[in-house]
């Protein structure tokens, strides 16, 4: 094979071949870094690439596999992550100035099992900073969507669906608090699982809102995203959220099927105005081909689902605040204006609207655990349109356009993390805009821990369809 | 409900020690006073009837099994 060609294999198919040693994982690595170097002037996916330590790891991943002692599907196989995990001796920002020169003296735990399971560490994505989706500016370079460079490739693990749809790395690790990996999965046609609060440790992950942040994956397919699953998730007594339960394998339970599965379409989402027609179209035409293979179909609501975007606001603001409580007071003026606003409203935001909107969170959680108990898995769109345009100019001129920013026009993922149970996002078609297609996703939740039935049926509409086949033409 | 005025806004922040000024008091204010008309404006006739769960650690659950 071509080395140029190997960045375009999904990380599956690269670990099997490193696997057989039909190609090394100098090779691969060099091809990543190579191809990092001609693109990503383009993209500014990345903040830091860990060049030389990727080659030294390459070749110890090498030597080790001639030496027999491979350790499964990821080894050898080129990764990032967002800069929002620590990485021992190599600095990680959170995408801020704040944090420009921080080098942690210890992997994230995330990190850590990545690199346990051999996997080679490419480099430090870009994002939004502190993850907190509303910033503008961007200290490390704007990243940009690689199917159409004027355009958002979404908030907050920006940088990582920038690398991954654009090959830059095998797979990626991105952070979910409101949205933030299966936003840039839908924005940049690729599978993004936002896990169960619990599953995956958040030790060494700098925070947003601890009572929803959690890491997860964002990859080019089904497969890609359950091997890497696989490796960062289960129970870690530095973070005592964990759930302390076995891992299933999830890559195993891919090919299971949906045959007898329950679907329930979420009305609220299908039925907004603001979706786009040919999203609602695509997300509708996908739940038909899983009916097709033998699901059944059946309607859910989740009349509150309106509120979660406001919902999440308000708690987010809060949260974030308490975290950022003593820098607000010393070095405000170096976060981006948009991150100043949203910190400041939530330091001095009242008692009880806080109390109501924790209210309103239970009420929300209930609904989708009353719709999870008719079915197995909740079906509807990722977001409501393909990417937007890269926002133009931070601040806030009326209430109005606050609260249309916070209304969650777009968002269609902040109930899920609300209830804390996981979701999904699989591209499910494409969407012609401005001279530019665009990639649209089909979102999938489940119970608490079913993470791999969400993989088992995004990994059966996948096989059934050729969208995560097409990659953006950048050059 | 009553917009809240960039005043009371900046009383709001002296309160908990933060001494907000233009322009930032201004946006502010909007995005205070656009957030409190948002959860406001909802009211489920089950609202009275939850509160917020408080997220017990796996570890300290499984202490009492």
């Amino acid at each position: 094979m071509n080395k140029a060609d190997l960045p375009f294999l999904s990380a599956a198919a690269l670990g099997e071949l490193i696997r057989k040693r039909e190609i090394s994982p100098v090779e691969a690595t060099s091809a990543y870094l190579e191809r990092i170097d001609a693109l990503d002037g383009k993209l500014h996916s990345y903040i830091t690439v860990c060049r030389d330590e990727a080659m030294q790891a390459a070749r110890a991943a090498e030597r080790a596999i001639a030496h027999g002692e491979w350790r499964g599907p990821l080894h050898g196989v080129p990764y990032a992550v967002k800069d929002q995990f620590w990485t021992k001796g190599i600095r990680t920002t959170g995408g801020s100035r704040l944090l420009a020169d921080f080098v942690p003296a210890e992997d994230a735990t995330v990190v850590a099992r990545l690199h346990a399971a051999g996997a080679i560490l490419l480099g430090k994505l870009n994002m939004s900073e502190f993850a907190t989706g509303n910033s503008v500016y961007h200290p490390f370079g704007t990243p940009h969507n690689p199917w159409d460079l004027e355009r958002n490739a979404g908030t907050s693990s920006s940088g990582s669906g920038a690398a991954t749809a654009a090959c830059l790395c095998a797979t990626s690790l991105g952070e979910d608090t409101g949205g933030s990996i299966r936003n840039p999965a839908n924005n940049c046609g690729l599978v993004g699982l936002r896990p169960t609060w619990g599953l995956v440790s958040r030790y060494g992950m700098l925070g947003a809102c601890w009572s929803m942040d959690i890491g997860g994956p964002i990859a080019r397919t089904t497969e890609d995203c359950a091997v890497t699953l696989q490796a960062i998730a289960g129970y870690d007594p530095h973070d005592p959220y964990t759930e302390n339960r076995p891992v299933p394998d999830y890559r195993a339970a891919l090919t299971d099927g949906v045959k007898g599965l329950r679907l329930g379409i979420v009305k609220e989402a299908m039925e907004a105005e603001f979706v786009h027609p040919q999203v609602r179209a695509a997300v509708a035409q996908a739940v038909a081909n899983l009916k097709g293979q033998g699901a059944s179909v059946d309607e859910v609501s989740i009349p509150l689902m309106a509120t979660a975007a406001a919902v999440t606001r308000a708690i987010l603001a809060v949260e974030s605040a308490s975290l950022h409580r003593h820098w607000l007071r010393t070095r405000l003026h170096e976060y981006d204006h948009n991150v100043q606003i949203d910190f400041l409203t939530g330091a001095i935001m009242p008692a009880q609207l806080y109390y109501k909107a924790q209210k309103l969170r239970t009420l929300i959680r209930q609904q989708v655990f009353e719709g999870l108990r008719k079915v197995d898995v909740l079906a509807l769109p990722s977001s409501s349109e393909p990417a937007p345009l890269l926002p133009q100019g931070a601040g806030l001129k009326s209430k109005d356009e606050a609260r249309q920013r916070m209304s969650g026009r777009r968002s269609l993922t902040g109930v899920f993390n609300l209830a804390n149970v996981p979701a999904l996002s699989v591209p499910c078609g494409f969407v012609p805009v401005g001279g530019a297609e665009l990639p649209v996703s089909l979102q999938l939740a489940g119970r608490p821990f079913d993470d791999g039935l969400l993989l088992r049926v995004a990994h059966a509409y996948e096989q059934s369809t050729a969208w995560h086949a097409r990659r953006p033409s950048i050059t | 409900m009553a917009d809240l005025s960039p005043a009371e806004v900046k009383s709001l922040g002296h309160a908990v020690g933060l001494e907000l000024e233009e322009p930032l008091l201004t946006e502010v204010t909007y995005n205070l006073n656009a957030l409190r008309e948002l959860i406001d404006d909802v009211n489920p006739p089950e609202l009275d009837q939850v509160e917020p769960l408080p997220i017990i650690p796996p570890h300290e659950r499984s202490s009492h099994e």
